[in-house]
């Protein structure tokens, strides 16, 4: 494997990728790691995206392949950053750990055949834990690359699946691998972190099955959805009086984010959308603090809901119990009337707000890549270059910088990978 | 229509209040209140008057008087804007609306006035004994009828016009006609109220804060009948003599609790203490105290030798009867009864 790039791209969910695809196409050579099984990130779990209600993973899905197929781009996924050092000469030396996915990558055809005879099953991750996956697994099924890979911790080693593989694509004695290499540039794109909702146990997120997050409701919708309809999780009933719970740990102190996570209006008024689409006769509550529809056709997709039929309640929901048929009583003032009013509904969904994913700055060693008082990574010439860093030669781009929807990731990613490429002429 | 007065928030933080302007309108601290009900929703609409500076509206609000501040929408406010403290502070400001003499708000506001007037009450009681060259019984004959004209005094001249004041502020004002047999067919309220404080057991569901409350109140208010009516110092009768200590053992006893969770600041409500409170418990945990040690010392017949320990609870009681009771957070107990009465009158209305 070479050693020597131009750029070290640090996530490849949608910033990554377009970052990388802009460099690569300019002809540097571009080194992109991916810490997960594929490259896609978040967006490639999507149903459809807001305003326009396109498909998200037919938006995603040329880029996710044209990234992994550019003969400019190396890709390593289950890798991640171990160090990285600034060198006197200005360049970074690097060093990787690529996990071990006791799969061979080359030799793995995707067929599955593994998963039919291993006898291991946990949650799936990608899912977010609506259905169940075996210990060997191909992430989701437009997972790039798609290739088997074994979660060990889960595996009882039986062997099973080394023997039905058609290829002998399994390996077992696969180790931890420990890259070096060095770059002249480094982009961080490692988005965000979705806010955990036991946080806030008055909602009863885990305790009440009925109770699920934005994010689980966005696979429900989804073309590659785990049920083929929309139930809910406690008795597979179709729902028919879903709620909306806004601002789920955005906007509120008492869980330490007080800034707004910029998506949560829109995608929670896109699901309502959906959903009215897929189940017409289901009534659904939006209960919101303020909404925000400041972008682009956002205020026109927002009244668009509400002549769909979807009621939006201005007040936020303090508290969630559940009754024994599994419907759920929410408790909230509707500011509207100044009054304390209880609605039953039997689904819940939480609109969890996006938190920041500031794991990428231990790795810098020498060098301190500062981060904002959200924990965003710091843009010290926002107006000017926001995708500038602390660090000279380290540049940012997406959710890293802060809560952000697609389109303005994709712009944030160009951004960087236009000033990279100013970056890296004026080196050479 | 209503007066907006842009100043009450900067009134209003010198009785304790918080930064509740940083309020963004969620509603999570009414609908998290488990005494909030869809008739009286509260705390975010005192909060909402509060930010706008609606002083009539606040006054004639019986609101601020049916929290028995929990705490939790404190703690679980988006913005922390300490919406429960608010609710405390207003209860602190209506105190002082609510008294004619306005020496309420000045002892409210300042603490070197209030230190003031402990000091010169002590220094009445000291010089008072002085005259009466520290014969010990004659001041334990004054000390005794002095609590009865304090009692009588204190309620007719200050806290029955300040009561009629809440009224005022209350019915009068907002001219709501309250028939007048309701005042009569309410009254039970009333009594119910001052001596169970039934509200505050659906508070947070919390039984034994309200447990500690209602003896203490019962404790309280026995211990008072049973100094002034039964002559508990004086007093030979065994029964009687049990009874005292009983009631001064669950008055010292409940407030060391209190005080010491104010001083650990474990609970949401006892947080943040203004020197009213401090007073409040702290007083009442003395006069509980000495009262018990001046019984047991005449008991063990060493009063006579220790003339100062009587000297000591006087002070207290004077203190405790000219300072904390119609100017003190002693009124509230008063004030929450009559809002449960009030709210009552204006159902029936």
């Amino acid at each position: 494997m070479n050693t020597q790039y131009d750029v070290l791209v640090v996530g490849a969910g949608i910033a990554g990728e377009e970052s990388a695809l802009k460099l690569a196409d300019m002809g540097f050579r571009v080194l992109l790691i991916e810490k997960e099984p594929s490259i896609g990130g978040k967006m490639i779990l999507l149903s459809k995206v807001f305003p326009t209600l396109d498909c998200a993973a037919c938006i995603t899905t040329p880029k996710v392949s044209e990234t992994a197929r550019h003969p400019n781009i190396t890709l390593l996924t289950l890798t991640e950053a171990d160090s990285i050092i600034k060198e006197n000469n200005g360049s970074f030396s690097v060093t990787l750990k690529k996990h071990p996915r006791y799969v061979i990558e080359k030799d793995c055809t995707g067929c599955q055949e593994c998963e039919t005879v291993c006898p291991s099953i946990v949650d799936d991750q990608f899912q977010f834990n609506l259905v169940a996956r075996k210990a060997v697994y191909i992430p989701f099924n437009i997972a790039n690359p798609r290739v088997a890979l074994i979660d060990i911790e889960n595996c009882m080693l039986c062997g099973s699946c080394e023997q039905k593989c058609p290829s002998n694509a399994i390996d077992f004695s696969q180790k931890e691998e420990i890259i070096q290499v060095k770059v002249n540039a480094v982009i961080v794109a490692t988005g965000f972190n979705l806010f955990d909702p036991t946080l806030i146990p008055r909602y009863g997120f885990g305790k009440y099955k009925n109770v699920i997050t934005s994010m689980q409701m966005e696979r429900e919708l989804a073309p590659t959805r785990p049920f083929n309809n929309i139930l809910r999780p406690s008795d597979g009933k179709t729902p028919d009086k879903i709620a909306y719970i806004f601002c789920t740990g955005s906007r509120d102190q008492t869980c330490g984010n007080a800034i707004c996570s910029q998506v949560c209006c829109m995608y929670s008024t896109k699901q309502a959308q959906l959903l009215m689409g897929a189940l017409p006769m289901a009534d659904i509550t939006m209960y919101y603090i303020n909404i925000r529809a400041f972008g682009k056709g956002f205020n026109e997709f927002y009244m668009q809901a509400k002549d769909m039929g979807a009621k939006y309640v201005k007040g936020k929901v303090a508290s969630v119990s559940e009754k024994e048929n599994g419907n759920l009583i929410l408790r909230y003032e509707d500011i509207a009337t100044g009054k304390v009013t209880e609605s039953e509904h039997d689904l819940v969904v939480l609109s969890v707000g996006l938190l920041a994913n500031p794991a990428i700055t231990s790795v810098f060693k020498d060098e301190t890549l500062e981060i904002d008082a959200s924990k965003y990574i710091k843009q010290p010439e926002l107006l000017q270059s926001p995708a500038l860093t602390s660090i000279k030669g380290v540049f940012v781009a997406g959710t890293a910088t802060a809560p952000m929807d697609i389109p303005d990731t994709i712009m944030s990613a160009g951004a960087a990978a236009a000033e990279t490429s100013g970056y890296l002429k004026q080196l050479s | 229509m209503a007066t907006i007065n842009p100043e009450f928030g900067k009134e209003l933080k010198k009785y304790g209040a918080f930064d509740y302007n940083a309020c963004y309108n969620c509603g999570t601290c009414t609908a998290i209140c488990s005494l909030s009900t869809e008739t009286d929703s509260f705390p975010r609409e005192m909060v909402r008057l509060s930010t706008i500076g609606n002083e009539d509206d606040i006054k004639a609000s019986l609101k601020p008087w049916l929290c028995y501040y929990c705490g939790e929408c404190s703690s679980n406010c988006p913005r922390q804007a300490s919406p429960g403290e608010l609710m405390m502070s207003l209860r602190r400001w209506l105190t002082s609306v609510y008294d004619w003499t306005g020496l309420s708000g000045l002892l409210y506001k300042s603490l070197p006035l209030s230190i003031l007037a402990f000091l010169l009450t002590a220094a009445a009681v000291i010089g008072f004994s002085i005259r009466e060259n520290f014969d010990l019984e004659r001041i334990m004959h004054v000390g005794h009828y002095f609590e009865m004209i304090a009692i009588g005094s204190v309620f007719t001249v200050i806290l029955l016009p300040n009561i009629i004041r809440m009224w005022w502020f209350v019915i009068g004002k907002p001219k709501i006609k309250v028939p007048a047999k309701s005042y009569f067919k309410a009254l039970g309220e009333l009594f119910v109220h001052m001596f169970t404080q039934k509200r505050a057991l659906g508070c947070d569901n919390n039984q034994f804060r309200w447990f500690e409350h209602f003896i203490l109140v019962i404790g309280y208010l026995t211990l008072l009948f049973t100094t002034v009516f039964l002559d508990w110092f004086s007093s030979s009768n065994l029964f009687i003599i049990i009874l005292g200590y009983i009631e001064s053992i669950i008055v010292f006893g409940v407030t060391i609790d209190f005080v010491s969770s104010r001083i650990k600041k474990s609970k949401e409500v006892s947080k943040h203490s203004q020197p009213s409170d401090w007073f409040f418990v702290i007083w009442l945990l003395l006069m509980g105290l000495t009262a018990f040690i001046v019984r047991l010392f005449i008991d063990l017949n060493i009063l006579e030798q220790n003339s100062w320990m009587y000297l000591f609870h006087l002070i207290i009681l004077a203190q405790w009867a000219v300072i904390i009771v119609p100017f003190g957070k002693w009124t509230h107990f008063l004030y929450r009864s009559f809002a449960m009465y009030m709210a009552k009158l204006k159902i029936q209305s």
